[in-house]
């Protein structure tokens, strides 16, 4: 019967080849253009450390040392705050850390071409705590030392994808040594510094102990604040200068309480002490809350797409029509299959069967359109690049919504043709 | 022409004929808040950003060595690459700084009247001024207006590392809300001493047009390692010769160094509103499929619903209707579908204005545009009705009327 079913509805595709592919194109378009946004949204709404994502924490803390403070609680620490918190062992792992630039090149190349690579200066607990997929050698154990962790990408460019462990770097003038390169590392968004709308930018090229780029007065390619003049890095340790991000791993309930009332408590202490001028507030988020915080959804992917949920629903009643027209051209072939004997039923099957298979043949069309109104849409908006990705989720949901949409504007057309009546069809 | 008989004949199809009118509707909302995205990015973009955005280049850059840590060879290199930049034909002025206007952040300070630290609790944008480095050619080249005093000199440039207060110029609305219309040369901030005001340029776009607040000090040279770009001021005509110059005579002084851009502050401009015109472009193709969409479906409208009636129009012909009456009437026909498509039309691009709104800011939507939109609907409604009406109008009663 399936056999019979979709020879039929190939006989019917052939005899109207032209209506079809207007049902499918219009079909494909909505389907597909839906599709490249839903895969937009998703990436940007998406968990990116999933496995613990509840037990990551950001700190946020409110030590501004005067009454007129940036934002209150300030999401960038400074120096004395962040140390006190990588000397708690509350935490399963800490990372504080601050993102800087350098030029890098292999230190024993004839080679004097350097790569602009984005540099992570931080604590070693950020590659325990981000889980940093680590493919050679291993991250380094000491907040200082002239030791660096390299990022797939930049081993590539420099060393050309080999294990480049105990390779010297020569970065900004200084030699440093490679003792770790990560795998591959794709995290969307980038939870870790998901401010100054970076949150889709790439993981980071170098990784330096914190102290080292310090001492070597790597500047802030972030946001600082400060409420005194410094004369770069190097000087912010006992100074005022707020630009260090903070967290914190927290396995559970308990820990975070414990965690909350030793901020809290050292809050005290400087208010004690007279240089908490602010109310006391620390705050915790969790990866999801903190990414919500910061709205890192690109409003306007937002827009477009409800755009293109309008647009879809044009596709459909467009298809609706086109059917309706089609049924109604095939009414004598269907008055003919009526009087020799198929039921309502087998009616119904037939064209089920048809615009099913139109659906698969709009799913295909539209995963092909999907791909390119990505590739359109990060060229209409830049920023969008590192996101514009189609997940195997996404294909299934580009599949499904095409038969979705295929069956629902049959729906109509297939009820109208039943209800021919046999005898006024063959007159 | 019989109204009465027409709805009658489509209420008979109210189905199809609905959704036409949804679907018209919804091409007619999309259109319309399109136009308005399109405009209100041809607006932004039109900003006048108070100097000569078409005669000023930009070179960004950043050395690659480590040498460069050495900031008096670096300072060197610098003033050697402005020596050899202002020598290029059709420059007029070269300067450095580590900001352009048209940015967001970048450096800030807060600034108030040593006199009045009050203000600052008053005016929240008294908290983040930008903070230009600036040496004393950087008037020359971005073109500024003097409005009192003057600009920066070579005497602003205190000793590398001296405490003692500087010189500063400002920004004319910093002036107007720190000073009202006094003279504000002289004045003593807790930046240093004002020296001269400028006339307003747009530092940052998403600041009100009298919060451009800027603060200029002499001081590029002692922080050399913010001085990212380079400013060419160049005699109109010249740019093209100049800009693909730029990066070759900064490269000749020193080849270690990242070239990011060479660009004019029109490109910037343009470049700031990227995502918005990204998006409006994003709106106008969605608009361009629509209106495929829709026409392919009025075409399968009519020719569904003419194919039906070619009995009747072939009885109409019979009974002595001429083409020109049967066309007028499978037009008017499409016209009140039309009609009452533009109508719903209004409530859906009211409705979806609110809805996008809630994302992204654009204006509402005015008479004007509307009316722009409903005659395109309209012009290729028209069209795509026209093919299959004056076929089946050709058709000889004869024929029409054959199964009768």
């Amino acid at each position: 019967m399936l056999n019979y079913n979709l020879k039929l509805a190939l006989i019917s595709f052939k005899r109207a080849p032209s209506l079809y592919f207007l049902v499918i194109l219009t079909l494909s378009i909505g389907v597909g253009l839906l599709c490249a946004n839903l895969a937009l949204v998703s990436s940007m709404a998406s968990d990116p450390i999933p496995e613990k994502s509840e037990k990551l924490f950001h700190i946020s803390m409110n030590t501004w040392p005067n009454d007129q403070p940036n934002e209150e609680p300030f999401h960038i620490l400074r120096y004395r705050d962040a140390m006190k918190i990588t000397e708690s062992d509350i935490p399963k792992h800490s990372a504080v850390f601050y993102e800087s630039g350098v030029y890098a090149r292999d230190a024993e190349s004839t080679n004097l071409k350097r790569f602009d690579s984005k540099v992570r200066a931080t604590t070693p607990g950020f590659f325990a705590l981000t889980n940093a997929p680590i493919a050679y050698g291993s991250a380094f154990s000491k907040s200082s030392g002239m030791e660096v962790v390299i990022g797939h990408e930049l081993n590539n460019k420099i060393f050309a994808g080999e294990n480049s462990v105990g390779k010297v770097l020569e970065l900004d003038g200084e030699l440093l040594m490679i003792v770790g390169v990560l795998k591959p590392w794709h995290l969307r968004p980038l939870f870790y510094h998901a401010t100054e709308g970076r949150a889709f930018n790439l993981t980071d090229d170098i990784f330096v102990p914190l102290e080292t780029a310090i001492d070597l007065g790597w500047s802030i390619h972030a946001r600082s604040s400060s409420t005194v003049s410094y004369k770069g890095v190097k000087f912010t340790r006992d100074r005022n200068v707020f630009y260090l991000q903070a967290w914190a791993e927290l396995e559970n309930q308990n820990k975070v309480t414990a965690f909350q009332q030793y901020l809290d408590n050292y809050s005290q202490s400087l208010k004690d002490a007279g240089e908490h001028p602010l109310d006391i507030r620390n705050e915790l988020s969790n990866v999801n809350d903190w990414l919500l915080e910061n709205d890192i959804v690109d409003q306007k992917v937002l827009a477009f797409t409800l755009a293109s949920v309008l647009f879809l629903c044009v596709c459909i009643f467009n298809a609706s029509s086109l059917l309706l027209s089609r049924f109604h051209a095939a009414k004598f072939e269907v008055g003919l299959r009526r009087a020799i004997g198929a039921s309502n039923r087998d009616m119904l099957l037939q064209g089920m069967t048809e615009s099913i298979l139109l659906g698969l043949f709009a799913g295909i069309a539209s995963l092909l359109l999907a791909w390119l109104f990505l590739k359109l849409s990060s060229e209409f908006l830049p920023d969008l690049a590192n996101l514009a990705v189609l997940e195997p989720k996404l294909l299934l949901v580009g599949i499904l919504l095409s038969l979705f949409t295929a069956i629902s504007s049959a729906l109509y057309p297939l009820y109208r043709a039943n209800r021919y009546t046999i005898s006024a069809e063959l007159k | 022409m019989n109204l009465k008989a027409l709805i009658k004949s489509l209420m008979l199809r109210k189905f199809t004929t609905g959704l036409l009118i949804l679907q018209l509707a919804i091409t007619l909302g999309l259109l319309v808040n399109s136009a308005i995205l399109a405009l209100d990015t041809r607006e932004k973009l039109s900003l006048s950003v108070g100097i000569d955005l078409d005669n000023i280049l930009i070179v960004s850059t950043h050395p690659t060595s480590g040498n460069y840590r050495d900031l008096d060879y670096f300072r060197s290199i610098a003033t050697e690459d402005l020596a050899k930049l202002s020598q290029l034909p059709g420059v007029n002025s070269v300067s450095i700084s580590n900001h352009l206007p048209v940015s967001h952040r970048g450096m800030m300070s807060n600034v108030f009247d040593l006199d009045n630290p009050e203000q600052e609790r008053t005016d929240k944008y008294l908290k983040d001024v930008n903070y230009i480095l600036a040496e004393e050619n950087l008037a020359s080249s971005m073109g500024f207006t003097l409005i009192e005093g003057r600009f920066l000199n070579k005497s602003d440039q205190l000793d590398f590392g001296s405490d003692t207060k500087r010189n500063m110029v400002i920004t004319e609305s910093l002036k107007n809300t720190l000073y009202g219309d006094s003279s504000a040369l002289g004045q003593e901030t807790n930046n240093g001493f004002i020296v001269g005001v400028i006339k307003d340029v747009i530092l940052d776009p998403s600041n009100p047009r009298d919060k451009q607040y800027g603060v200029f000090v002499n001081t590029i040279m002692e922080y050399i390692f913010v001085g990212r770009y380079y400013i060419l001021n160049v005699e109109p005509g010249h740019m093209a010769s100049v800009r693909s110059k730029a990066a070759d005579t900064i490269l000749a002084v020193q080849a270690e160094r990242d070239i990011f851009d060479v660009f004019t502050m029109a490109d910037r401009l343009k470049d700031y509103y990227r995502d918005d015109q990204g998006l409006a472009d994003l709106f106008i193709l969605l608009c361009g499929l629509m209106i495929l969409v829709t026409a392919i479906s009025s075409y399968a409208y009519s020719q569904f619903h003419i194919a039906r009636q070619k009995k009747y129009i072939g009885i109409r012909r019979a009974l002595g209707a001429r083409k020109i009456d049967i066309l007028l009437y499978v037009l008017t026909e499409n016209w009140l579908v039309y009609t009452l498509g533009c109508i719903l039309g209004i409530a859906v691009a009211l409705g979806f204005n609110i809805l996008l709104s809630q994302h992204i800011s654009l204006s509402k939507p005015d008479l004007g545009l509307f009316l722009v939109a409903v005659s395109i609907v309209f012009i290729s409604g028209t069209l795509a009705t026209w093919f299959p009406a004056n076929k089946t109008s050709k058709v000889p009663p004869v024929i029409a009327t054959k199964t009768v």
